[in-house]
This record gives C-alpha cells, structure tokens and sequence, in this order.
C-alpha cells in the first residue's frame, strides 16, 4: 500500500514547529545561561543542574513535590474508589450525589485556588463553621502555618478531583461481570472477600488510568499551589513548576528554569513508566 | 522501479520537510544581531504604541485625545496588571515585538527594570528632553542609567500608614510621630481590643513595605552610599548595623503581638478589609491602594487618615518610601519620535496635575500642581523637605535579592529563621549582581 506522505508533511510541519522544536530547544536552553535576551546564550554545561540540587529552595521544591504527587495519588484513588463503590448501587440520589461529587473536577483550577485561598483564611469560613459547631480548638491558620499548609493544599487538590478519580471508577465498575460476584457469594464469600478478591483484582486496568493521571498531573502541579499560597509561607508549599515559573518569569533565569522543567520532565515520565510497569502485574482478565 | 522512485519520492520529501523546517526554525530564532534593530522613521508622525500597566491606561486615557488631535498620531495603547506585563515585556523585547512606549520598573527591581534595560542598550536615551530637569531627586537616581535619563516617571506612590479615623477616636489614640509612640498606640489598641496593626503578610508584598519603610528612615539618611559601598563590597546586610536596625524595628512588633494574628495567611484585601471595618487599626500600604481600601467601608475617604510611619524617636528623622511609575522609550522603537512627543505631552504641568488628580497618586515631575485631594496632605511636608527615599530593593542589584526577602522573610517572621540568616541569605543573592 502507497502511503501518502505529501498529506502528512504539513501536519509534521506543524508538529515540529509547535511541538518538537520548542521542545528540544528548552531542552538546548536547559545547559546555557539564557536570560531571556537578545544574544545568543553561553554554554555552562551542568551547571544549572548542580544549582538546581545545590539550592536549599530547589530541594525543598522537589520534596513538596514528591511528597504531594505519592500523597493525592494514594488518597484520591481511595477516595475516589470508595465513592465509586457508595454509587455503584441503586441508591436513588446515586445520579445527583454523582453529579456533585464531580462538579468540582469541572472548575478551573484557578477559579478553585481562589475560592479555598479564601475559605482558608484564619477568618474564614472554614474556621468560622468549626467555632459555629464548637469545634474552635480545631482551628487553624490553614495556609499560613507552615506545618499544615501542604496538606491545606493536598486537602484541596484531592477535593477537586476525587470525582473524577470516581468516575474513572464508575466506568471500571460496568466491566465487571456480575455473574463473577455472583459466583463468589455463592462459594460463600463475604462482602470484603469479593471486593478484594474479585472487584479490584478487576479494577486494575481503571487504577492505572487514574493513578497516571493523578500522578502526572499533581508532579506538575502549579495552578493551585500559585494562586493559594504562591509557594509559601516561605518554601513551605513550593513545588518545581512553581519554582520553574518564578525562575524563568519573575527572575529572568531562562536557562535555569529549562533545567528544572528538563528535571521535572524526566520526573514525570520515570514515575508513570514505574507506575505502568509495576500495575500491569496485577492485571488479570474477566 | 517502484522502489527507486519510491526511495526518489521519500528523499524529495524529506528535502521539502528539511527546508520548511530550517526556514521555521529560523523565524522561530529568538535571537537577531545587534545590528538588525529596526531603525525610526524620524517622522513623528504615524503610530505610536504603548505597553502599560491598568492604572497608567486609566489615568492616561483622558490625556491621549488631546494628544491625537494635536499631533496627528494615532496611539495604540495595550495595558496589563503589572506583574504579567513584566512578565511578558522580557519576552516581547527579546522578540523584537515590544512597543515603542514601555512600562518599566524603576532601577534594577526585576529583569525589565530601567537599569536593566537601559544597561542591555534596550531602552533609548531620553537625557536631552526638556522634562529631565524636572525630575525630582528620588526619581531622578532611579532613571538614571550610566549618567543618561532613561525612563519617564508618570507618577509616584509612597509608602504610608493608613488608620481608621473612628478606631483612633475610640481608643483615644493620637497620630504617632516618633516609634515609642508608635509602640504605645499600639498597646492602646490592643488594650481596646483591636488588632494595632494588619499584617496581610500572605505573599509577602505587604511585608516589604515595611522593610522599605524602616530602611528609608534608618539606613539611607544615615547612610546614603550604602548601595555603592555594598556593590563594591565594603559592607553587606548582615554586616550593615542600619539593616540590623531596620529588620529590628520589624521583629520588636511582631514580638509585642502588635500584627494580626495568623498574618502569613492573610491575604492583603482581607488585611485591609479588616482595617476598613474597624476589626484592625492601621496599616503599611501604597498610596496607590487607598481608593480600594475606601471602596471596603461606607465611610469612604472620610473615615481614613494616613501618616509617615515613624521608625526613630526622633520625629523630624522620618522619611517616606516614594516609588515612581515609569514610561520608557524602546531603543528599537518604530516610531521613537512619537514616543518622545508623547512623553513630551505628558510632562505638560497641567497632564500631570490631570494624571495626579485622576489617579489620586502624587504627581510624577517636580513641577507646580494642584491636587484636589488632601488625603496625602500629612505627608506632603515631607516631600516639600526633601524627606524621601526610593524604595530600597529599587538599587539592590537584582530581583532575586526581593524575591528572598519576601520568601525567606516569611519564615523569619514565624521564627523559623534569624534575622542574620535572613540578612545572610539576601546577601547571597546580592553578590550574584545584576544579570
């Protein structure tokens, strides 16, 4: 069979000059000292990269951002199976409650940032229904105490899209065959065995969808965490893309900022490569 | 054959994919010889273009008119909050798309800064307008770039402590002028059950206000060379006992509990909705910012007062913070002649009166106005006595030494860090220079 080349050439075209180039340019940028002017950079070989682990705001950077990608994989695909699981019936509000636990994986990351920025405030909603229903001892500085502040972020992140983790669920749950359920309780499982045994061993093709998803999407977590607290208090919520965004817009350091997203990058595809690989095994067939 | 002129068709294509992609890339560089500027047409006719931040779109919006029909210009004017049109202004000059009338940052604040700009050879000089003799001495060392005038200021903010009107009554506290005052105003508050002193610290833009406050009262009239004898080395912050006083001033209130309570999450339009409602008594805030903290209470202008804030027990010591809002001309301007008869019409006195008194800011160029409000009247005295500073991080050599301060002064004020662990961490961003 003939192939058409000549039809793809303007859709290479466009992918090299929109995808490949930029890309392989920042990764160019990421050994040079760019600072976003007009003369061609200086070569500086590793030494962005040796900044990079060098720098105490860099490593806090890269801790947060580890500690919340292992954090919100873990919790929302929890929460998010559980929830699955609670709808995944004939509950009658099962539509609506499905709706609404959803709805927030709809809003703009942005517009979801400013919201919680708000609801968090020492005065804010958040304390003020734990003092109307006398819980004040739990009152916090949510985003302004260092100590709590990345879970404050965790908590919100997970909040905007457990629902679709429960989703992704949802849709894994029509695959599984009740006859297979059926055929377990029968052999006298109870409801725990069948779950264990049978629902997620079933699951692991949907576990895999989310797990990456949410991996990948909170190692580069940026909107939130900018908006909500701009990586503080001090480096208490940085994370590398924000520290990228800073470096590369605030401070002009063009060439640093590639390194980190070189690094971040690398990052990303080395955990979903892990995460793929190591699901696949507990793959099992209907 | 089918193979050959298979293998003919593959080479041909790959040559026309090859070619494409050099030209892309090529339009795609970044990167022109310095020789490749674009030059003016010399005209001072045709198109100007502007790229300015929200507020100098408004406040010159009424004087553009005037300006077309006089000069036969047509202005196209862009405008953007400040912080993304720094951020997209290094792009745009890097690209050789910037307008010919630029919104810069005064001396080396961030990577589009008057002095690093005008360093680069990006901004053109500006020393032979007829407004450079009116700037006042503030600004004039902020647009200053190796001996040559770079930079228009349209306006300038100072730094000031804005009070509740009704608060201060109550608690039968007066206008503090000197910092034991100060001190005991603020016991009086707090023993009236208010908060002395907002903080909305989240972010730390309102933290520096008040490092530029202290430092412009005790270290520049103490020691104005401290810049240049920290560019050459002969001293740093943890070494400056000025600094060390500064960053002192700051830590004896936060000890005393005068800041509000949970001040690195409050953000700065809850700080002064807090002070707009009477929750809190004052706060350190631009001059610029007053109309939105009117706009929080029903008391409008009326209900608020402003005063220089004091930071030694010597009142006639105190000086303000002023920060001008500068225009600049682009080097590669299309029309640089337009540009400069714009600046031109803008440093007319009666523009800047008209600027100064639309934007309630004071006005940009040392010459003879007449502002219609007197909410700044307390601190006018102190500008006609000379008693001003830039703000400090405007000299420092570059943004990052900023940048630290606001993250790292974060930590310093929840105690997780010193003050010479703060100042030695500014210091190591300091001796990076400019870049």
């Amino acid at each position: 069979m003939r192939v058409p080349y000549l039809f793809v050439v303007p859709a290479l075209l466009a992918y090299g000059a929109v995808v490949l180039y930029p890309t392989v340019a920042g990764g160019y940028y990421a050994f040079t000292d760019w600072a976003g002017r007009r003369v061609a950079p200086s070569v500086v070989g590793l030494d962005n990269f040796v900044e990079l682990l060098g720098a105490p705001a860099a490593r806090a950077a890269l801790r947060n951002t580890l500690v919340i990608a292992a954090s919100t994989t873990v919790v929302q695909t929890v929460v998010g199976l559980a929830l699955a699981l609670a709808l995944h019936s004939s509950l009658r509000s099962r539509h609506l409650l499905r709706t609404l636990f959803f709805a927030p994986a709809l809003l703009p990351p942005v517009i979801v940032g400013f919201l919680w920025q708000y609801i968090l405030t020492p005065g804010g909603p958040l304390n003020g229904a734990l003092a109307a229903v006398g819980l004040s001892s739990l009152q916090q500085n949510w985003l302004g105490d260092a100590s709590i502040a990345l879970a404050s972020v965790i908590g919100v992140i997970v909040w905007q899209n457990a629902g679709l983790t429960m989703v992704i669920y949802l849709a894994g749950l029509q695959g599984v065959p009740v006859e297979l359920l059926e055929a377990a309780e029968i052999d006298g499982a109870n409801r725990w065995q069948r779950l264990r045994r049978v629902t997620v061993p079933l699951l692991i093709p949907a576990t895999t969808i989310a797990m990456s998803l949410t991996l990948i999407g909170s190692l580069k977590l940026f909107d939130q965490v900018y908006v909500m607290t701009g990586g503080g208090p001090g480096y208490a919520t940085e994370t590398l893309s924000v520290v990228m965004y800073k470096e590369a817009f605030v401070s002009g350091r063009y060439g640093y900022a590639a390194a980190i997203a070189l690094v971040l990058t690398m990052i990303v595809f080395a955990f979903a490569l892990l995460q793929l690989r190591g699901l696949r095994r507990f793959q099992v067939d209907a | 054959m089918t193979t050959t002129g298979t293998h003919l068709r593959r080479r041909g294509v790959a040559a026309v994919i090859a070619a494409t992609a050099a030209v892309a890339l090529a339009a795609c560089s970044g990167f022109v010889n310095s020789d490749d500027g674009e030059e003016g047409d010399g005209t001072g006719s045709g198109t100007v273009s502007a790229y300015v931040n929200t507020e100098q779109s408004a406040g010159l919006a009424p004087l553009l008119e005037g300006f077309e029909s006089e000069t036969g210009l047509t202005l196209d004017v862009s405008s953007a909050n400040t912080d993304e049109l720094n951020q997209q202004l290094r792009v745009q000059l890097t690209s050789g798309t910037a307008a010919d009338l630029i919104r810069v940052s005064p001396g080396y604040s961030s990577p589009v800064a008057v002095g690093v700009l005008g360093q680069e050879g990006e901004l053109a000089d500006l020393s032979d307008a007829a407004w450079a003799d009116d700037l006042t001495p503030d600004t004039a060392s902020l647009a200053d770039v190796d001996g040559s005038v770079m930079a228009f200021p349209v306006s300038r903010n100072a730094i000031v402590m804005a009070y509740n009107r009704e608060v201060f009554e109550q608690a039968g506290v007066e206008v503090p002028t000197t910092w034991s005052e100060l001190l005991a105003a603020c016991e009086t508050l707090a023993a009236a059950g208010v908060t002395p002193i907002a903080a909305p610290f989240q972010g730390g833009i309102y933290f520096q206000f008040w490092v530029y406050a202290m430092a412009s009262t005790l270290v520049y009239p103490v020691d104005p060379e401290i810049d240049e004898r920290m560019r050459a080395g002969e001293t740093t912050f943890v070494d400056s006992a000025e600094w060390n006083a500064a960053f002192a001033r700051i830590a004896e209130l936060n000890d005393a509990g005068h800041f509000s309570d949970g001040m690195l999450g409050i953000p700065p339009d809850q700080g002064l909705q807090a002070v707009a409602t009477g929750d809190a008594a004052m706060v350190l805030m631009v001059s610029a910012g007053l109309p939105q903290l009117y706009g929080y209470s029903d008391a409008g202008e009326e209900g608020f007062g402003v005063f220089a804030v004091p930071a030694s027990d010597d009142a006639g010591a105190t000086h303000v913070p002023l920060a001008p809002d500068f225009l600049a001309v682009n080097a590669a301007a299309s029309n640089p002649d337009g540009a400069r008869q714009l600046l031109d019409h803008l440093a007319q006195p009666e523009n800047v009166e008209a600027y100064a008194n639309a934007m309630g800011v004071l006005p940009g160029l040392g010459v003879e106005v007449t502002l219609e409000s007197t909410v700044l009247d307390p601190i006018m005295p102190l500008l006609d006595e000379g008693r001003t500073t830039g703000y400090a991080n405007y000299l420092w050599p570059n943004g990052d030494v900023q940048q630290t301060m606001l993250q790292s002064g974060q930590e310093w004020l929840d105690g997780s860090i010193t003050t010479e662990e703060l100042l030695g961490q500014m210091d190591a961003e300091y001796a990076k220079g400019t870049p």
